[in-house]
């Protein structure tokens, strides 16, 4: 099918009334990956819906509750750098500055990121591990949902057909902790092998997300009890629980037996890091 | 569909499809080649060029949606300070065997060296990450970045 449309609208109510009216019409941000598809012809469609223009999903900014909001087409370079992602909040700052490369990090948005769901994407985990929640937006209005339960499935979010992704909303960082994604991937700028995002709060609770390990991140309230108690055998525990829920591929970058391996090291690597109090 | 974009500080006004990449309007179109067409799929960076001051892929940029941008390729580049710096450190350093990546690399390290005047060959390797080099090993490349970078700054103390 050829493209016959490109619309640029300049709020939200009207990109989602143009997806509304188009239910073949894609929305596109930065083009890191659709314009890649696009050039593949993976995807087809006759209209692009370009968000470019739209002020309200532009950059980060404090909220009134404490917590930072990142408009969906904030860029990669952006989130990397900001200074209002300190404490528990680095953990952004840190999947974020791990995303592919530089060139790439100038052009990929957040929004297009999670609505993509690459299971070996950077977000993702760091997301979960920060309790972020992610608003939505369709032609019915505006929702938000957990990022826990924004993840679905391979490829697959909470997103409704014509609806986008508006921002991600964290919750007031804890200044004191710290925040960390640990990736393990074949070569710099590839997508995660498998990876561990971590919160540490001042007070020593901890909350982790596994990426790379399954359909969606993986987190355990379990494992986070344990790893937040600590003691000798707390990450061999945890990690075997999270191993337990991992459903990995096996793939190029490795086999599934190889990323459930990864599991337990990669979170001691994360646990140490953060003890540390280390922004890495 | 016409369109006009700017390109080296001038604008040009051009003929794209909605599907036309910036690449396929720089190389078709206006017959700015130093960007090449490798892999079409964002990974690896020969058809990197600058827009509104940092590198990015012509080849996953929309031609509509780099309306109102400022794109500058490396031959819009080429006669500044900082370029000839860097091209001149290249061939010094000999760090190209097919060339074929090199303009890609020249665009980003000199985005990098805009920015950061005295990196370290860590900042390099990392702005340099997503240009893919299949000839020299990576070394002759960082090295030139890093003398050029040495050159410039003298330049600068003069």
């Amino acid at each position: 099918m050829a493209l016959t449309g490109y619309h640029r609208p300049a709020t939200v109510d009207e990109a989602v009334a143009l997806l509304a009216a188009d239910a073949e019409a894609k929305p596109i941000a930065g083009g890191a990956t659709l314009v890649a598809m696009l050039n593949a012809r993976v995807v087809e469609p006759p209209a692009l819906v370009s968000l470019a223009g739209i002020a309200e999903l532009q950059g980060l900014s404090a909220a009134a509750d404490g917590g930072v909001r990142i408009g969906a087409f904030t860029r990669h370079r952006d989130t990397a750098a900001s200074p209002l992602l300190t404490g528990t909040l680095a953990v952004l700052r840190s999947a974020a500055g791990q995303i592919a490369n530089a060139t790439v990090r100038n052009m990929g948005t957040i929004g297009g990121s999670i609505a993509f769901a690459d299971p070996g994407l950077d977000y993702p985990p760091a997301l979960v591990a920060a309790s972020a929640e992610v608003e939505i937006a369709g032609s019915d209005g505006r929702r938000r949902v957990p990022a826990a339960e924004f993840f679905i499935d391979w490829y697959t979010t909470a997103l409704q057909p014509g609806e986008i992704v508006c921002a991600v909303h964290l919750p007031p960082a804890d200044a004191q902790g710290a925040g960390l994604y640990v990736k393990h991937a074949r070569v710099a700028g590839d997508y995660a092998t498998a990876s561990v995002a971590i919160c540490r709060r001042a007070s020593g609770a901890i909350t982790v997300a596994v990426g790379g390990c399954g359909p969606a991140p993986l987190a355990s309230a379990e494992a986070d009890a344990l790893l937040s108690a600590g003691g000798s055998e707390a990450i061999a525990r945890a990690g075997a629980l999270l191993q337990a829920l991992a459903d990995p591929l096996d793939d190029v970058r490795g086999s599934a037996d190889y990323r459930r391996a990864l599991i337990p090291r990669l979170l001691q690597r994360a646990v140490q890091a953060c003890a540390g109090g280390g922004a890495a | 569909m016409k369109l006009e974009l700017q390109i080296n500080g001038e604008a040009a006004a051009v003929e794209a499809g909605l599907h036309d990449t910036l690449l396929t309007v720089l190389r078709d179109q206006l017959q700015l080649n130093a960007a090449k067409r490798g892999c079409n799929q964002g990974v690896c960076g020969v058809c990197t060029v600058n827009v509104d001051g940092w590198p990015a892929r012509a080849c996953l940029s929309l031609a509509h949606g780099c309306e109102g941008a400022q794109v500058r390729t490396l031959e819009g580049l080429n006669d500044t300070p900082r370029m000839q710096a860097l091209q001149r450190a290249f061939t010094e350093a000999g760090a190209f065997q097919c060339g074929f990546c090199t303009p890609g690399m020249l665009v980003a390290a000199e985005a990098l060296l805009a920015r950061e005047p005295a990196p370290d060959a860590a900042a390099v390797k990392q702005a340099l990450s997503g240009n893919l080099c299949r000839c020299t090993g990576y070394l002759k490349i960082v090295e030139a970045v890093l003398a050029a970078a040495a050159v410039l700054r003298q330049e600068a103390a003069a």
